[in-house]
């Protein structure tokens, strides 16, 4: 019997072994941190937008305005973009660009601007139950 | 420098091997748009950097080829179509791979579209037959160019439908598509554009064809489920009810005791195949409804 391999070997499930690779345990915590918030932040900028953004001027627009971006580089915000489209909060529509590749145009839906309000407040709940408990450590 | 943009996309391509071609193609697309106005914006604010150490830094930005195809791997596994289980590694042995079939989701899925596809394929046909001969009949009155943009706008939303059931039922990936390419459009600049996207037409054909396919596949696979279902019950038909294996003439046939276990696994192989059949036809269509529906 042929055993199922799988290519990606996650560090801190596996086989149950302490991981004694801080670096590596920070780099998860930030990971599954920022696959919410990144979609929140997105959601965000282009509710906020007045006319529709393209890729690059996200990707420019959320690095510039928040340096320092939380240990991930802004490729991994263009497939956040499409999955926000593929589930309908997004729309997006191509038009060419004067030079270069033709550029991929996103504005939010109503569906979207729905979705964004939940999570401001999901958001919102989360950061305050959060500060919260850790104040209280603090001070205990 | 155009090299070496080409040979980053090259290595993403490289690393998303075996991925959704869409997702390569997005991904792609993606990378693309940022290197390149990020190498521009880059040189014009700092015109002597060398053109070769502006793509390294704005790939320090964007990340490498690895780094970002795992966002897309990732992203990927989280957007499969709702309903459809991800594909099951190949790693097992063929055997397994056969008889599992019974316990995939897919298959019954996909068996499922098979005799769905009638009921869609009937209301499509009528749907479009009407359509079309109405707005043909009305294209002289005043209401006549507003029924017909009306009617193809529905075409479209019908496509949309018909990509979410292809998506949920048979796995294949469908894209969402912009209804309008292009903003700012009047009235009359959205009928032209609806009537001029070859979109609208093919989802037109689509839904024709849809008929004939349905009625194929249903009575196709509603033969092939009934005869294995037949066999697999055949000794509660025969020693149960006493009812015959066959009728020809005045004849009535009965099958021998002895062969009893053989028809029970031949009904068993047989419901086997009809999956198999169904799955594998249910891949075909979807990459036909891919192309007829979500074209580029």
């Amino acid at each position: 019997m042929r055993r199922i391999s799988r290519t990606h070997v996650d560090p801190l499930t596996k086989g149950g072994k302490v991981l004694n690779d801080t670096s590596a345990a920070n780099k998860k915590f930030q990971k599954e941190l920022n696959s919410g918030t990144v979609a929140l932040v997105l959601l965000c900028v282009l509710g906020r937008a007045s006319e529709p953004m393209y890729g690059y001027q996200i990707a420019k627009h959320v690095g510039t305005r928040y340096k320092n971006l939380p240990m991930m580089k802004l490729g991994a915000l263009y497939p956040v973009l499409r999955s926000l489209e593929n589930a309908g909060l997004l729309a997006s529509q191509v038009e060419p660009s004067v030079a270069g590749p033709p550029r991929r145009y996103y504005t939010i839906t109503n569906a979207g601007r729905e979705t964004l309000r939940r999570w401001i407040d999901i958001w919102n709940q989360t950061k305050s139950f959060v500060d919260n408990t850790l104040e209280g450590m603090g001070n205990g | 420098m155009g090299n070496s943009i080409e040979k980053y996309l090259d290595q993403m391509r490289r690393e998303l091997s075996g991925s959704d071609p869409a997702t390569v193609k997005d991904a792609l697309a993606d990378a693309e748009e940022y290197l390149r106005n990020g190498v521009d914006q880059l040189l014009k604010n700092m015109p002597k950097l060398n053109k070769v150490d502006a793509l390294d830094r704005v790939i320090e930005e964007y990340g490498t080829a690895a780094e970002v195809a795992a966002a897309y791997k990732e992203i990927e596994t989280r957007i499969v179509p709702p309903f459809a289980p991800p594909e099951e590694a190949n790693g097992r042995s063929s055997g397994a791979r056969f008889f599992g079939v019974f316990v995939d989701p897919k298959a019954y899925a996909s068996l499922f579209y098979m005799f769905f596809s009638l009921a869609t394929g009937i209301f499509y046909f009528v749907w479009v037959t009407t359509g079309l001969s109405l707005s043909a009949g009305l294209i002289v009155l005043i209401i006549g160019l507003p029924f017909f943009a009306l009617f193809l706008l529905s075409v479209r939303g019908i496509a949309l439908v018909e990509g979410r059931i292809v998506e949920a039922l048979l796995g294949v990936r469908m894209p969402r598509r912009p209804l309008f390419s292009k903003k700012h459009l009047g009235a009359w600049g959205r009928f032209v554009a609806l009537f001029t996207d070859s979109r609208s037409w093919f989802a037109i054909v689509y839904m024709f064809v849809q008929l004939p396919l349905g009625i194929l596949y249903f009575s196709f696979f509603t033969t092939m489920v009934s005869l294995g279902l037949a066999g697999i019950a055949h000794p509660v038909i025969q020693y149960g009810f006493g009812l015959p294996f066959g009728h020809f003439g005045h004849t009535a046939y009965y099958i021998p005791l002895w062969l009893t276990p053989l028809v029970v696994l031949v009904g068993v192989l047989w419901i086997l195949i009809t999956m198999h059949l169904a799955k594998f036809v249910g891949r075909l269509h979807g990459t036909f409804a891919k192309a007829m529906l979500v074209r580029e």
